[in-house]
């Protein structure tokens, strides 16, 4: 058990233990997440890429694209179920 | 206000040494999406009744151009012509029920039964088995077993688990998509801004998201099934 000197509060494992849980969801969504989205931003630009050189197969490519993020996003989907169970879960 | 989040309405039912627990709230929600689908299916029936030489009614028009999207869009995609038309209705069903219930959160008091892990595991595993099955019966147990030790035999756990992944996978996307953006829509208009911003949280997350993963799963139900028989 620690003691603040100024304050007086006693800080007991219980509190390290929920702060612990509290900074632990915050990263893993604030690194959990960068993967997924520079994921989802090659998908858009090499979509882009082939949407401006062949204006004609925007429709299959957009759905291509769509989809392709989506399944890209999927890391990024993990790692919130993991945040969520270390918020309401645990 | 946000002391509801994570509770649910359970049902805990004890029969002998078996307990079971029901989420009645799921349950619910989704059988008003299946009733929802069947008294469409019933009323729009009716506009389809009529001889080949009149001119199309207007429902009978609707449902063309939608029957031909949802053929062009998905189940064109197999392999081959035949496998389409067999599973053109399982595919073109599993769409419509997971968009109506992604959907159908947009009502007031009304809940996605897909943010319930419960609902889109089954609905994964409907997919796993489908696939499972498909490949045995049109490549054959042997084919089928063989299929697991290639390319090489020490491959044999990879390929085990790549398939277990699947419906994991298939369930934990759908799932954390429409659970996130329930999650997100509570919060943010129960917290921070009650007003106008989450009527357009919810156009977002319900219906361009919903629509989105809706047709998502189809699309990898799809391409889970004809990696299976193809492979």
């Amino acid at each position: 058990m620690l003691q603040d000197v100024q304050t007086g509060v006693s800080i007991t494992g219980a509190d390290i233990a929920t702060a612990a849980k509290y900074l632990a969801a915050g990263f893993v969504m604030a690194i959990g997440s960068i993967g997924s989205a520079i994921g989802e931003g090659i998908v858009a630009a090499h979509a882009l890429d082939g949407m401006a050189r062949q204006p004609e197969m925007e429709g299959a490519l957009m759905r291509t694209m769509v989809v392709g993020q989506a399944i890209t996003e999927s890391t990024g989907i993990y790692s919130l179920i993991v945040a969520i169970v270390l918020l309401f879960v645990m | 206000m946000l002391e509801h989040l994570g509770e649910k309405l359970i049902l805990h039912v004890t029969i002998g040494s078996f307990s079971f627990s029901f989420d009645l709230l799921a349950i619910i929600m989704s059988w008003v999406v299946i009733l929802l689908l069947v008294v469409l299916a019933l009323l729009l029936r009716r506009g389809l009744r009529q001889r080949i030489e009149e001119k199309p009614s207007r429902v009978q028009a609707a449902l063309d151009a939608l029957m031909n999207v949802l053929k062009g869009q998905l189940t064109s995609n197999f392999a081959s012509e035949r496998l389409a038309r067999t599973m053109f209705p399982f595919i073109s069903t599993l769409f419509l029920f997971v968009l109506l219930c992604n959907w159908i959160s947009v009502i007031p008091y009304f809940q996605s039964p897909t943010q319930d892990l419960n609902v889109t595991f089954s609905l994964a595993l409907l997919v796993f088995v489908m696939s499972q099955v498909f490949a045995i019966r049109l490549k054959g147990g042997r084919k089928y077993l063989k299929g697991f030790i290639e390319p090489y035999p020490f491959m044999l756990p990879l390929n085990i688990v790549g398939e277990i992944a699947k419906p994991i996978s298939h369930a934990f996307r759908l799932f954390g998509n429409i659970f996130g953006g329930a999650i997100l829509i509570t919060v943010i208009s129960a917290r921070l801004i009650p007003l106008v911003l989450p009527a357009g949280l919810n156009a977002f997350f319900g219906l361009f998201v919903g629509a989105i993963q809706a047709f998502v799963f189809a699309i990898l139900a799809v391409a889970y099934i004809n990696v299976a028989v193809e492979s």
